[in-house]
């Protein structure tokens, strides 16, 4: 039998803003008791969690773990320990891999192999159209049946819109997501940062927002019209977000995303052309990052995820116009939100468990965490007086392509519960 | 600090007279230049040409900036200001008096004598200064001396005019005795 | 001889943001002495001697390379072309390798133009070599930049309250942008023509727009800059074609008419597209600019070579200047 009783933790959920100072006692991984001034039982480890705040295990829905096929850059367990490393208990691996993710027989290959390597869940994404080309549909239904939760084609965004349509309607019959990379390529071509006052004066071809706004408008039209269940990934711009909160109040059934590094950075960071700042879409205006923010406290923006996009440095390493698109996240988010919103009081802890926790599980069609006794312990412990420096040696992550490294960020994360095992324990030791 | 003054505003004027008496004793009428090497060189040139002129005709006038022929660029604390010289005359076969206020280690007139030369060739280069304080490091010596004035390396020697500084004086720094 | 001390010394030129009014002023008085060398018959000083200048080109440019071979030589520089073939930039290789290749040969100064903005900037920061922008992507030209104002002022010593309009493709110009911020902070006011397409709403604050050439006459400018359209733009849909933008754009005989009459000064960067940006009449005009520029180019470049300094000679304080 194995237990230990958390004493004083702040118990973080969505049905309130602030933590709440309680007791846990778990015993061989199934929460005993919540409660105040709980005493444990002979044999139990104490942890004294006094000032440490307990958040439900985060969900990161949208994560590149590069295998199969980019290796080198990122694996299945690397990932995986960096999303541990980040109090992720569990992820949704996107399918643009190499193979693509475009049948059941890859869903399950993926599985197998995420089973085997990953100390943590791994749900998989199918390509939404055979070979991301945005032609044929994919076999979706075969697909559902191993398991796959959402469909996307990622960065290839759908051009035509009949397939969209099709596909909308198609994955009706299932219990699975579109996702959807809101982007017009007519308009985004070439462009490398955010079409405005920065890229004008920093001489790079920019992508304007309209590209990303027209996206997110006709792919919620379509989703309305044949009443599909879409959701947009990665949103970036205040019209955008006022575009899905339309759609929400006619009722279309739409969830969406934003990443931590749009809800904290913009544009004018870009000065120094550090391609750990390149990410598609970009980083956009003070305004756009405003309206993210309200996007994500009123509940149009569901989700905030990663986007994790590990790139090796070679990669990363070229001149701003050609270095590839994406920043790796799971390892920073936690602490950046905490750093530049949580301690600043721009967000409260109950909302970020509801973005991080909450709403990705229920995407995924999981009830979201509970420390109800009788639930598996599913959790990770944060001591907000920490602090934590994101330096290549320290990051579990195979690429280091982040716009916070070498900077230090307020927190620690000292425990990551999953039943009895505290995964942070496991990888220090290893 | 403890400070020392040389010259006075009474001396250096008639230091000035000397000058000008030696140099036309050597030269008497014949075509000459006198050239100052900024900043301070010029002011004793253009004296030492008003002095002149009241005994004989016209002297030709120019101007060094040795910044650009400096051998310590690398080592200083600052670039020096490239103001530029100016030398309006023919060079090719004049008889040319170059005028500084301090000679020190030498180098300044090293860096003077290679400007001139890229211009042209001289007849002849002379050096007039207002004050020698020794220690050089070039086998380089005026041709005319205002005054001769014992120093340590560490000491400074500041020439003060009128028109630059408000006031003629030559004052020997030397560190306070320990 | 007093040092007279103006900036601290400054490794790289990259920008003219990264320069303010006092810091361009002391270079465009450094280009004066400069350029009265060029009346003598040595025309060469000795103040880079036994430095060694690498010229650093990805992007092809005769002009600007020879320019700046030539300011380098008459300080006295030892000058080396590295050859970039354009075969070997392609994508995956690492301008880092290039760079580390460049390290180990000890290389005093750089002076680097690449098609992609930023790369001079990043070469700087892996470098002990002093770099100078000799203009990356549509983000910066530096040089180009402080020649212009070197030959603006020449014209005009008291630049403060004058005018000057660039017309043309300022969205693609890297020129555009440098020669827009020289301008400002010394104090000139600043229009743009040309195209709605090529003269972007994101322009600097202090730019005004102009989409006539009857608003550039109301704006009345001393000097009208002209820059160079490229063919390819044509392609893109930024204009219909090179007539048209010659008729409304461009400086037609009537046009030059009107600008000789008022007794207006032409400058353009070179080289020029005779037939497109202006007439053949305009290169012979007393008051175009173009060749003095090309003189002051040299002049500039000096200046700028002289007031960098690379980071390995360390300046360490001396307290006088030996005499």
């Amino acid at each position: 039998m194995s237990a230990f009783l958390l004493k004083r933790a702040g118990i973080v959920g969505s049905g309130h803003p602030d933590p709440v100072e309680r007791d846990l006692l778990v015993v061989d991984g199934v929460i005993r008791d919540l409660g105040e001034n709980l005493s444990a039982p002979d044999g139990a480890d104490v942890i004294d969690a006094q000032g440490k705040i307990l958040i439900p295990g985060l969900c990161d829905v949208h994560v590149h773990l590069r295998e199969p096929g980019r290796e080198d850059a990122e694996t299945i367990a690397d990932g995986t320990e960096a999303a541990i490393a980040g109090g992720f208990t569990r992820v949704l691996a996107m399918p643009n891999t190499d193979p693509p993710i475009d049948t059941g027989g890859m869903v399950t290959f993926v599985q197998s192999m995420a089973a085997a390597k990953a100390r943590i869940p791994v749900s998989v994404a199918g390509c939404l159209t055979k070979g991301r080309e945005g032609a044929k549909l994919a076999e979706i239904a075969d697909m559902a049946s191993q398991g796959a939760v959402m469909v996307t084609d990622c960065n290839h965004a759908l051009q035509d819109a009949y397939v969209l349509r099709r596909a909308l309607e198609y994955t009706r019959h299932f219990d699975m997501v579109v996702g959807v990379y809101p982007d017009t390529p007519a308009l985004s071509d070439g462009g490398v940062m955010h079409e405005g006052r920065e890229s004008f004066r920093l001489g790079l071809p920019g992508i304007p927002a309209m590209a990303e706004e027209i996206g997110i408008e006709r792919d919620l039209r379509v989703a309305a019209a044949v009443k599909g269940r879409i959701h947009i990934q990665n949103v970036s711009t205040a019209e955008g977000v006022a575009s899905i909160r339309r759609f929400k109040e006619r009722g279309v059934r739409v969830t969406a995303e934003t990443t931590p590094h749009h809800l904290l950075l913009t544009d004018r960071m870009l000065e120094g052309y550090n391609t750990h700042l390149k990410m598609m879409p970009p980083l956009r205006t003070d305004e756009d990052r405003d309206a993210l923010l309200e996007g994500v406290r009123d509940g149009t923006l569901d989700i905030i995820a990663t986007g994790h996009a590990p790139h090796t440095d070679f990669e990363k390493n070229l001149d701003f116009l050609h270095a590839p698109f994406g920043v790796v996240g799971l390892e920073t988010a936690l602490l950046c939100l905490y750093t530049d919103l949580v301690h600043t009081g721009k967000m409260s802890w109950g909302q970020l468990a509801a973005s991080l926790s909450d709403a990705p599980r229920k995407l995924l069609r999981l009830a979201p965490l509970s420390l109800a006794p009788g639930h598996r312990l599913e959790a990770a412990l944060f001591d907000p007086e920490g602090e934590t420096t994101i330096e290549r040696n320290t990051l579990k992550s195979r690429s280091f392509n982040s716009p916070w490294l070498h900077q230090t960020l307020k927190g620690r994360l000292t425990h990551v519960f999953l039943g009895e095992d505290d995964l942070l324990a496991d990888s220090r030791t290893s | 600090m403890q400070e020392h003054t040389i010259l006075d505003e009474t001396d250096i004027p008639a230091v000035i007279r000397r000058l000008a008496a030696q140099i036309l004793e050597r030269h008497g009428d014949a075509p000459l230049a006198v050239v100052g090497i900024r900043t301070r060189g010029v002011t004793l040139a253009d004296r030492l040409v008003q002095e002149l002129q009241r005994h004989r005709g016209d002297v030709d006038r120019g101007t060094l900036d040795i910044s650009l022929y400096r051998d310590d660029l690398d080592n200083l604390a600052a670039l020096p200001h490239v103001e530029g010289s100016d030398i309006s005359f023919d060079i090719e076969g004049a008889r040319i008096i170059l005028c500084d206020d301090v000679l020190f280690t030498g180098r300044t007139i090293r860096a003077a004598m290679n400007v001139l030369l890229d211009y042209g060739r001289p007849e002849r280069i002379e050096l007039a200064v207002l004050a020698d304080r020794g220690h050089r490091e070039l086998p380089i010596a005026a041709t005319y001396t205002g005054v001769t004035v014992d120093t340590r390396h560490d000491d400074y020697l500041r020439v003060h005019f009128t028109e630059t500084d408000r006031e003629d004086r030559v004052i020997h720094y030397t560190p306070e005795a320990s | 001889m007093n040092p007279d001390s103006a900036s601290p010394p400054r490794k790289d030129l990259l920008t003219i943001e990264d320069l303010d009014r006092e810091e361009i002023l002391a270079i465009l008085d450094t280009a004066k002495p400069f350029k009265d060398l060029f009346t003598r018959s040595v025309k060469k000083v000795p103040t880079l001697r036994g430095k060694t200048v690498l010229n650093l080109f990805y992007e092809p440019s005769t002009r600007t390379r020879t320019s700046f071979e030539i300011a380098a030589k008459r300080l006295s520089a030892d000058v080396t072309n590295f050859a970039v073939s354009t075969s070997s930039v392609v994508k995956g290789e690492s301008i880092l390798d290039t760079i580390d290749t460049l390290q180990a040969m000890k290389v005093d100064y750089m002076i680097v133009r690449h098609q992609v903005s930023g790369v001079p900037e990043y070469i700087a920061r892996h470098t002990h070599a002093a770099v100078i922008n000799a203009g990356d992507g549509y983000h910066a030209h530096p040089t180009q930049a402080l020649l212009d104002a070197f030959t603006f002022q020449e014209v005009f010593p008291e630049m403060e309250g004058k005018r000057i309009v660039v017309a043309g493709d300022i969205l693609h110009s890297r020129v555009a942008r440098s020669v827009f911020e020289v301008m400002h902070k010394l104090g000139v006011e600043v229009g743009a023509f040309g195209p709605a397409t090529l003269v972007p709403d994101t322009v600097p604050d202090y730019v005004r727009p102009l989409a006539s050439f009857d608003e550039v006459l109301e704006f009345n400018p001393h000097v009208l800059y002209l820059l160079r359209l490229q063919l390819e733009r044509q392609q893109a849909n930024f204009f219909p074609s090179m007539r048209e933008y010659h008729r409304q754009y461009g400086v037609t005989a009537e046009r030059f008419h009107i600008l000789r009459e008022r007794g207006a000064w032409i400058m353009h960067p070179g080289p020029v597209n005779r037939g497109v940006e202006l007439v053949d009449d305009v290169m012979t005009y007393e008051r175009t600019l173009i060749n003095t520029q090309v003189e002051n180019g040299i002049a500039t470049r000096m200046a700028i070579l002289y007031h960098l300094t690379p980071e390995e000679q360390k300046r360490s304080p001396r307290k006088e200047v030996t005499a």
